[in-house]
């Protein structure tokens, strides 16, 4: 730590120093330091210099809090008005309780684990009575694919993926070697290098039909692929015009630009990062989106071109022939 | 010369011993260190209130009893500004703090671990996380904390959401496929909801204390898809997810709904409907993947839009 702390950052400390060590005999002061981040001369010097001095008006000695400190330990045996810590406040009590449930969750901890213990205990101490208020359910990544891959993080072994992308539609085996198995916004991910793509790429795990270990080993990165794809960096770009009914892609899509027009419709630009992503798009929203300009790599992405193609299925297939085997089978793009 | 860190900790101790709101003046002669001019001293005690305010220290302002004319006195609530320290063993707090630096929810609450018995080593053989990029990454927002202290302390909550006003006494909160949701009984409506926090219209207010009475929140999922909301009458749907993408759709639609598995590896899965413009709007992003195959009428709803493109392109 370099940054000075203010009168205000050693406060915050103290407070939660002095009942930590008042009733615990001699606390070693390295270990206090280390607890409350609080560097050693700094924290030397608040006790001997500061907290010896605290009390209430007229300051008589029963007022005071009583401070004893030797080369290597500190003595508190009178706190009297800081004998308790002060309470979790309801931002720190349900970050606490939401990052204990979340890895309880992925790491299927026993219930008699100390987390679990800790967590029950957190919950009673805030008075939510049995069970805290706070789920955490994150994707629902297959198990198997998710303890595969994290032994293969941890053993530096190569994986065999099958793996289906949604961008480009199309499904696919791949080797990678795979750095990091990670979560974000409630899905799971892995990073790695890819051998097919020779690059770097972030796969997300329920989009991984299988995942089979290998017996090969990589040379543990120097640098962990952990970015989730970055739309902007794409080049491609589509302008469109949406009705009030297709708001919600501003909403979820990060967009660059977007112009009200005088009709009620919206002006968006888009980063697209794949054809299938934009066709996918183009036909759910049908006709409450004006395509206004494409970058040239997109071609002629169009709607209609992926309706037909979903149309001649729903037309290969009549109702009363569907309990038979499928007569189609979906090619890829 | 009295430091100010001196200065905070016994106006803290003073606020802490008082059993009537204390005036500012009367402050001023109890604890040291503050400067002579009348108007040094205002603006240095306004500035020490504000610093404890933001550390969190409860501070409450009542008038002074039979102060005449009548003034402000301060004081803090003792069970307000301690009390629900868990008492964690050792091995426990250790937990937490590995919990606390795998999942990420916002800052790093590293006060609140001072507060529960400080950071600990983790020597003990667990792994060293001070650095570890974190393991799970969860958004944030500046609701939560407000609903998730209604829920524990049985606040009613009002709040704006989908343009009506809402008086609800919440229940829990979940996070759910990347958004965080409430499970609330609705005043109102004398029903349980389910709100999508991050649409809630402006800030939570809260009521007072013990409310309403502790209950469970029901066990339905959380997070009902978005063909399964609307006033219309549920219309069973048998959609056909081709085996490539059928592993993919299953996590989707949670594995219940799968009522066939076809040889070729493609599933049948059984849908309630009741907003048929969201479910075509789903089953579309599997492109020709996927293929609603009852009732009729669902068929039509998918082949009617399509032509409709196919025709307004030709």
């Amino acid at each position: 730590m370099t940054a000075r702390l203010t009168a205000p950052d050693r406060l915050a400390r103290l407070l939660a120093v002095v009942p930590y060590v008042a009733g615990r005999g001699a606390v070693p002061i390295d270990e206090i330091a280390a607890r409350f981040s609080y560097p050693r001369a700094d924290l030397v010097a608040d006790l001997t210099d500061v907290v010896q001095y605290v009390g209430v008006a007229p300051f008589t000695p029963d007022s005071m809090i009583e401070v004893t400190v030797d080369d290597e330990h500190v003595w508190i045996v009178y706190a009297k008005w800081f004998e308790r810590p002060m309470r979790l406040d309801p931002n720190e009590a349900l970050t606490l309780l939401a990052a204990g449930r979340t890895l309880l969750m992925s790491t299927g901890d026993e219930d008699d684990s100390p987390l679990f213990r800790g967590l029950a205990k957190l919950a009673a101490a805030l008075g939510a009575g049995n069970g805290a208020p706070v789920d955490i359910v994150l994707g629902a990544a297959e198990e198997r694919s998710r303890a595969v891959l994290r032994a293969a993080v941890v053993e530096h072994r190569c994986v065999l993926l099958d793996y289906y992308s949604y961008g480009r539609d199309q499904r696919s085996e791949r080797v990678i070697e795979p750095h990091r198995c990670f979560s974000d916004d409630g899905q799971w991910y892995v990073g790695g290098w890819c051998r097919l793509a020779q690059a770097d790429r972030v796969f997300r795990v329920d989009r991984i039909h299988t995942v089979n270990l290998l017996d090969e080993h990589f040379d543990a990165p120097a640098i962990r692929v952990t970015a989730i794809v970055d739309p902007s960096a794409a080049e491609a770009r589509v302008t469109l015009d949406l009705a009030p009914e297709a708001q919600w892609v501003v909403a979820q899509y990060p967009h660059e630009t977007v112009q009200p027009q005088a009709d009620g419709w919206t002006r968006v630009t888009l980063a697209v990062t794949a054809r299938a992503w934009l066709e996918r798009l183009l036909v759910r929203l049908g006709p409450h989106v004006r395509v206004i300009e494409l970058s040239p790599e997109l071609g002629d992405t169009s709607s209609e071109d992926t309706a037909r193609r979903i149309l001649a299925r729903y037309q290969a297939s009549r109702p009363r022939e569907l309990a038979g085997p499928e007569p189609h089978k979906g090619p890829t793009a | 010369m009295t430091s100010k860190l001196e200065r905070l900790m016994n106006l803290t101790a003073a606020l802490l011993a008082t059993e009537r709101p204390l005036s500012a003046d009367e402050l001023r002669g109890r604890v040291d260190g503050y400067p002579d001019a009348d108007a040094s001293f205002r603006r240095a005690f306004e500035r020490d209130k504000d610093d404890l305010r933001r550390m969190g220290i409860p501070i409450t302002i009542r008038e002074v009893p039979h102060s005449d004319p009548p003034t402000q006195g301060y004081a803090v609530d003792r069970a307000e500004y301690g009390g629900n320290d868990p008492h964690l063993a050792p091995d426990e707090l250790a937990a937490l703090h590995v919990a606390a630096n795998l999942v990420h929810i916002g800052d790093r609450p590293e006060g609140a671990l001072w507060k529960i018995g400080g950071v600990v080593d983790t020597a003990a053989g667990a792994p060293d996380t001070a650095n570890a990029e974190p393991l799970v990454a969860l958004p944030t927002d500046p609701n939560l904390a407000p609903l998730f202290h209604a829920a524990t302390e049985l606040r009613v909550a009002r709040f704006r959401y989908r343009d009506l006003d809402r008086e609800v006494e919440p229940l829990r909160l979940s996070f759910n496929r990347g958004h965080w949701y409430l499970a609330a009984f609705d005043r109102t409506r004398a029903e349980e909801r389910l709100y999508r926090v991050d649409r809630i219209e402006g800030s939570v207010q809260l009521g007072s204390a013990r409310a309403f009475a502790r209950r469970p929140a029901s066990d339905a999922t959380p997070q009902l898809p978005s063909w399964e909301l609307g006033d219309s009458t549920a219309i069973r749907t048998l959609l056909l997810v081709d085996a490539d993408q059928a592993a993919f759709a299953a996590h989707q639609l949670g594995p219940e709904t799968m009522v066939e598995r076809r040889d070729d590896g493609g599933m049948v899965f059984a849908l309630s409907v009741r907003n048929v413009a969201a479910l075509r709007s789903f089953v579309l992003t599997f492109l020709d993947h996927a293929e609603v195959l009852e009732p009729p009428t669902m068929r039509a709803a998918m082949t009617e839009w399509l032509s409709a493109i196919v025709k307004g392109c030709v």
